[in-house]
């Protein structure tokens, strides 16, 4: 640890810490540009200036020195300050204070101030330090450069008028993604960021790699901008709630922003060890399917050939009747999902084991798709959030058997009744699971989209997806983590554990639970692995599994 | 989004001579990526100018992106983004130089060439129409007590007039 | 009359003296020879921190003590040999290169072997087309006659130098930018530390050395400390208490361009003034002097009052200009000060790499107000300002006055000194180039106020007699400032 003297406060610091960061952790705020916690530090916006006290506490170095490539460590006792200090810091001293109003000044002079048309505004550092630490007129009676707007690749905009050239985009193309289609053209105050072209300015390549969406995150300014997003929302007008994707099985943390009638931003959310500052751009552009027209609002059943909508009493009862029938419990399949969370699956197979009494398991999720490895980030071929919470979850219970893959779909094929808990959006159909579920006497569906599954169903019953629910996921990694219910469900939807839950009362059961973390606890009582994951001890940054 | 993307037609290579001289260069570094200048010059020699096909095969042998080798091509100003004429002027129009009626100099071959000068996005702007000659200032040229001076292509002319400009226009 | 003292140009126009027989003929690598046969490399490493040897590439750094930082327990380590010659106003290597290419190649020999090297690049700016020619040729000569190659003339050292080509950009000059463009990419200056010394070429220890520093070094093994150490004045550095010596000793090829009459490369003791220098290159073209460049575009002009400053490293500076790379302007009565910086600074935003904000930003800034007041558009506006002066104390500071000045020329000011801080010599930029830039501005400013006022007033450039144009002494505030050296042997 390092002691050092930042401001006015003595403070401990873990060795190699930077004073940009060592500031952070003590609510004093450095302002910077180029520095990203995530990337290299080539120190070139010259915004986090500060003073820095090596050789005496009387005088600092002559230079300013930049706070982010400013690494405190102990020192040997003869060269602590006053006998204590490894480093004295300011912050705050006059010269700071110049030097930072002279670096926005400049940092301003060709910038366009468009805020009111840019979608930065409301959460723009170039905004946020002007106001706080920048002069309040300009002295730049000069021609501003117009340098053009540009099209990078398939979800991203330059608008290179606003751009400071602080690079942080060009080193995560290089650094994280390894993809290296960003670099500047032109020198000096004609730098531009760009992709590589041909002279008359047609694309050589692309910025179009799975990450690429992180640029636009890290951009601290309005130069790099979603299409996705383009024009869609202030900031300001956007609620913000930690969640966890449910694109793969990496889990990374995310905050998903939104208004009551839906999701209109997806952000990466820092975590050390899962997906550190990142996310990939299925996993960002990959909810629209909540706010989808497509999304199931009521309960359905097939009439004459035909799914056409119905009460929730009126499903209920049907499908009480359809098991009531069964006469020997092999006859039913219950088949949880690696789209729904621990705590989804974990009521349902209590309703197998203690209600349904089969230890018929399954569990259905999204096909494997392909495996993405960058430098510094992977996207994982499980598509599914919860796959290996919902395995362990749903064979949890003493006998049961959870099948996957052909031997489920041997399984399936001649059950009298099977429960089947979908949820994944955009999910098809193999012939052979095709043909296993049609020769299903009863087939119950239970889906967030009219998806090629719930289209052989008998009866469709309207689930939730991460957006609309509480919960936990556990990542291929064994973390679990919380989702968060942002926005309310379509029409009559239900968190899926409800409606199993509601199907268990119907047929006697007593599974009773009134919210998520009540589950989470039982999991936690029962569970092998997961002692420790109740919602409250998971908070937004995870337990891993023991 | 346009989805227009440069298709290279004739990709380029170098000729036996130039790759026979990549390969010696290329030796003379730890990491590849340091033989970038002199590779370039040596594309340049050899194509008249950085095209896109040439950005492609020196990133590809020096197995860098294709941005990597843009983002330094833009930087110096000795690589040419367009063809160039078949003589490059260059005119040091530095302090020096200016003290010694550079500015002469430079209006006399816009007056004989009858073209503008070249910018450094914009070197068709600066090229005569046949094609022969580019005419372009540059930063200065280490001659300065020979000002003012020019350099045609490698060579370098000193202590200039409009007469001796008249005679090494005429030897071209 | 100072007389020429020809030592690393005294067979420059031998006839052939670029082969290596005519070399050879003229004593050629036997200071190298001498280096290997005599001497340990800590020995010669010694000896060039004795002989007082500044770098003459521009920040005048003792090169011994430049070589005491390298770590010799890290492999490989390596040579910039910077032949990237291109600060307006200096060409003395470009001569070296073209006509005496074999006294560079020694001068590397003898560094690399007292620092234990075995590669060296050496970074020659593109433009010298010429002088690569020459160069490769001499190398190409060396290896053949077995001074270059693995076991070089049978001392066990491998040395292989290879030349490498820049492409017209000036901050490849800077070492980390040359370090930088060496490793194929832009060539924008690394943070510094770490230096070079310790991090540099491939992430390796580095020397990066001017090509006249190195052609020193046979020299100063041929003939000795004692004898280099006679040339030039040692001054005493009072800030030590006692005083230390502070050499600038060994002879300085200055370039000499502008409104004399023999304009060239004049290789003197360090040491002499502006105005002997001028005599040398036969005089002034013209009837006055009005200014003086005397190191390079970026160094801090000096009016007619302080031509008796004397030409080196540590006179320079305590007159708060600069030797630089040596390169001598000289500008007669009929030149205006306003157009000069304007030249001085078009080149500098052409230049400026654009890697960090106030260069990138602030330069073209102050080219624009200077162009904007050459073209007769500054503005008329007038503000107060605190008037700075000689106070009652006798020293330079805050009159607490006020004086009146044209808003444009206290924006300038001001604009400069925010990219790089004249007064304070601070700097918020990461390379030196930042204060390149501001010295020029704010000096030209500051020391020619008359004639920039005019452009201002009068709506247009007017050239004001020497007289009026420049700024009295007692109102320069570098000649008031200026600290005069005394002599180590004056003590």
């Amino acid at each position: 640890m390092a002691f050092i003297k930042l401001n006015d406060l003595e403070i401990e610091v873990e060795d190699g810490t930077n004073v940009v960061e060592a500031a952070r952790q003590h609510g004093i705020e450095v302002p910077h540009y180029c520095y990203h916690p995530g990337l290299s530090r080539p120190a070139n916006c010259r915004m986090c200036l500060i003073d820095l006290y090596l050789r005496s506490s009387e005088m600092p170095e002559q230079q300013l020195a930049t706070g982010c490539t400013t690494t405190v460590r102990s020192a040997p006792p003869e060269r602590k300050l006053d006998g204590k200090y490894d480093v004295i810091v300011r912050t705050d001293s006059p010269r700071v204070i110049k030097a930072r109003e002279d670096i926005l000044e400049f940092l301003l002079v060709h910038h366009p101030l468009d805020c009111p048309v840019c979608d930065q505004a409301g959460e723009c550092d170039l905004q946020d330090f002007s106001y706080r630490h920048g002069h309040d007129k300009s002295r730049y009676v000069e021609v501003k450069n117009v340098p053009p707007k540009k099209d990078l690749g398939p979800d991203v905009l330059l608008y290179s008028t606003r751009c400071i050239v602080c690079t942080r985009c060009i080193r995560f193309c290089e650094e994280v993604s390894g993809s290296g289609e960003l670099g500047l053209i032109n020198r000096g105050s004609h730098d531009e960021i760009d992709i590589p072209r041909s002279h008359e300015g047609t694309p050589i390549q692309l910025l179009d790699n799975k990450l690429a969406g992180n640029v636009v995150d890290i951009c601290p300014v309005g130069a790099l901008v979603s299409k996705d997003f383009l024009f869609k929302s202030r900031p300001w007008f956007m609620k913000k709630q930690n969640s966890i994707c449910s694109g793969c099985s990496v889990g990374c943390n995310i905050t998903v922003e939104f208004k009551e009638d839906g999701l209109y931003r997806i952000k990466p959310r820092f975590h050390e060890d899962i997906n550190q500052h990142w996310m990939c751009d299925d996993g960002r552009l990959g909810y629209h399917f909540v706010n989808s027209d497509d999304r199931l609002q009521l309960p359905l059943k097939r009439v004459d050939g035909e799914l056409s909508t119905t009460q929730w009493s009126d499903v209920l009862s049907l499908i009480t009747e359809k098991i009531s029938e069964v006469e020997t419990e092999e006859d039913i399949v219950v088949i949880g999902s690696a789209q729904g969370t621990n705590e989804d699956n974990y009521v349902l197979q209590q309703f197998a084991h203690d209600v349904l009494k089969t230890t018929q398991l399954g569990l259905f999720g999204q096909q494997p798709g392909e495996e993405h490895k960058f430098p510094q980030f992977t996207i994982e071929a499980d598509k599914n959030p919860n796959t290996t919470g919902a395995r362990t979850i749903l064979g949890s219970a003493n006998g049961n058997v959870v099948l996957e893959g052909d031997a489920l779909w041997d399984m399936v094929s001649g059950s009298k009744v099977v429960y089947l808990v979908s949820g994944v959006p955009e999910r098809s159909l193999t012939d052979a699971e095709k043909d296993a579920l049609e020769n299903v006497d009863f087939l119950i569906v239970q889906d967030i989209l009219h998806s090629e599954v719930a289209e052989l169903a008998d009866v469709v019953l309207p689930g939730t997806t991460f957006a609309e629910k509480d919960g936990t996921f556990t990542n291929s990694t064994g973390w679990v983590q919380r989702i968060r219910k942002t926005i309310n469900p379509p029409g009559e939807a239900q968190p899926d554990w409800e409606i199993t839950q509601q199907l268990a009362k119907q047929l006697g059961g007593e599974i009773d639970y009134h919210f998520a973390g009540e589950i989470a606890i039982a999991i936690s009582d029962n569970v092998q692995g997961y002692g420790d994951a109740t919602h409250q001890n998971i908070g937004d940054s995870g337990v891993k599994l023991d | 989004m346009s989805d227009e993307i440069v298709q290279i037609e004739t990709p380029f290579q170098f000729n036996e001579e130039n790759k026979q001289e990549f390969d010696e260069l290329i030796g003379r570094y730890p990491i590849k990526e340091a033989a970038m200048l002199p590779t370039l010059h040596l594309a340049q020699k050899q194509a008249g100018y950085i095209s896109p096909a040439v950005m492609k095969y020196v990133a590809e042998l020096l197995e860098l992106s294709v941005m990597k080798v843009k983002d330094v091509v833009t930087f110096y100003p000795m690589f040419f983004e367009e063809p160039v004429g078949k003589y490059v002027i260059r005119v040091c129009h530095t302090l020096p130089c200016a003290l010694r009626d550079c500015k002469v100099v430079l209006e006399h071959l816009k007056a004989k060439l009858g073209t503008d000068i070249a910018s450094e996005t914009n070197l068709a702007k600066g090229t005569t129409d046949d094609g022969k000659f580019t005419l372009m200032k540059v930063e200065c040229l280490a001659s300065c007590d020979v000002a003012p001076v020019i350099m045609v292509n490698d060579d370098l002319h000193k202590n200039l007039t409009p007469e001796k400009l008249d005679e090494i226009l005429a030897n071209l | 009359m100072v007389q020429e003292r020809r030592i690393l140009y005294e067979h420059l126009d031998v006839p052939e003296i670029n082969t290596f027989d005519v070399y050879r003929q003229h004593d050629g690598y036997t200071g190298f020879e001498k280096a290997v046969a005599d001497y340990e490399p800590d020995d010669i490493a010694k000896m060039v921190k004795d002989s007082g040897l500044k770098g003459r590439g521009g920040a005048g750094f003792s090169t011994g003590l430049k070589w005491s930082y390298v770590p010799r327990d890290i492999e490989p380590r390596y040579l910039c040999c910077n032949a990237d010659e291109s600060e307006p106003g200096t060409f003395s290597n470009r001569y070296v290169l073209e006509k005496n290419p074999h006294l560079l190649i020694e001068g590397i020999l003898i560094c690399c072997y007292a620092m234990g090297i075995e590669t060296t690049y050496v970074y020659i700016r593109g433009e010298f087309t010429l002088g690569k020619k020459m160069l490769d040729a001499a190398i190409k000569e060396a290896y053949e006659q077995g001074y270059l190659g693995e076991n070089v003339r049978d001392t066990g050292l491998n040395i292989n130098i290879y030349t490498h080509p820049g492409a017209g950009a000036y901050i490849c000059g800077e070492e980390t930018g040359l370090i930088e463009s060496l490793e194929g990419k832009r060539g924008q200056p690394r943070n510094k530390p770490p230096f070079p010394a310790v991090e540099g070429v491939f992430m390796k220890p580095t020397v990066v050395q001017n090509v006249e520093t190195l052609c020193n070094l046979p020299f100063i093994i041929g003939n000795g400390v004692e004898w280099y150490t006679k040339m030039g004045p040692i001054y005493a550095d009072m800030r030590n208490d006692p005083p230390t010596p502070d050499p600038n000793t060994g002879t300085k090829l200055y370039c000499i361009s502008g409104d004399v009459n023999e304009p060239g490369v004049y290789e003197l003791d360090l040491g002499l003034t502006c105005t002997e220098l001028i005599e040398v290159a036969g005089g002034l073209r013209g009837e006055e002097v009005k200014a003086v460049i005397p190191g390079g575009s970026s160094a801090p002009i000096l009016t007619h009052y302080e031509l008796d400053t004397r030409l080196d490293f540590t006179s320079l500076r305590l007159a708060k200009s600069m030797l630089g790379s040596g390169g001598i302007i000289v500008m007669n009565e009929t030149r205006n000060i306003v157009d000069c910086l304007l030249n001085i600074m078009k080149f500098y935003a052409h230049e400026s790499c654009g890697q960090c904000t106030p260069c990138r930003w602030g330069t073209p800034w102050v080219r624009d107000i200077v162009q904007r007041i050459a073209d007769g558009n500054g503005r008329q506006t007038i503000i107060t300002r605190p008037k700075f002066g000689v106070t009652e104390s006798g020293r330079w500071g805050d009159t607490g006055e006020t004086e009146e000045v044209y808003e444009d020329l206290e924006l300038l000011e001001n604009v400069a000194n925010n990219i790089a801080n004249v007064d304070t010599m601070t700097w918020n930029t990461i390379c030196v180039f930042g204060i390149a830039v501001s010295w020029p501005a704010v000096s030209y400013l500051r020391k020619f106020m008359p004639e920039f006022e005019a452009a201002i007033r009068e709506g247009k450039l007017v050239t004001l007699p020497v007289a009026e144009a420049t700024v009295p002494p007692e109102e320069n505030y570098a000649f008031q400032q200026r600290i005069i050296p005394k002599e180590m042997s004056d003590l």
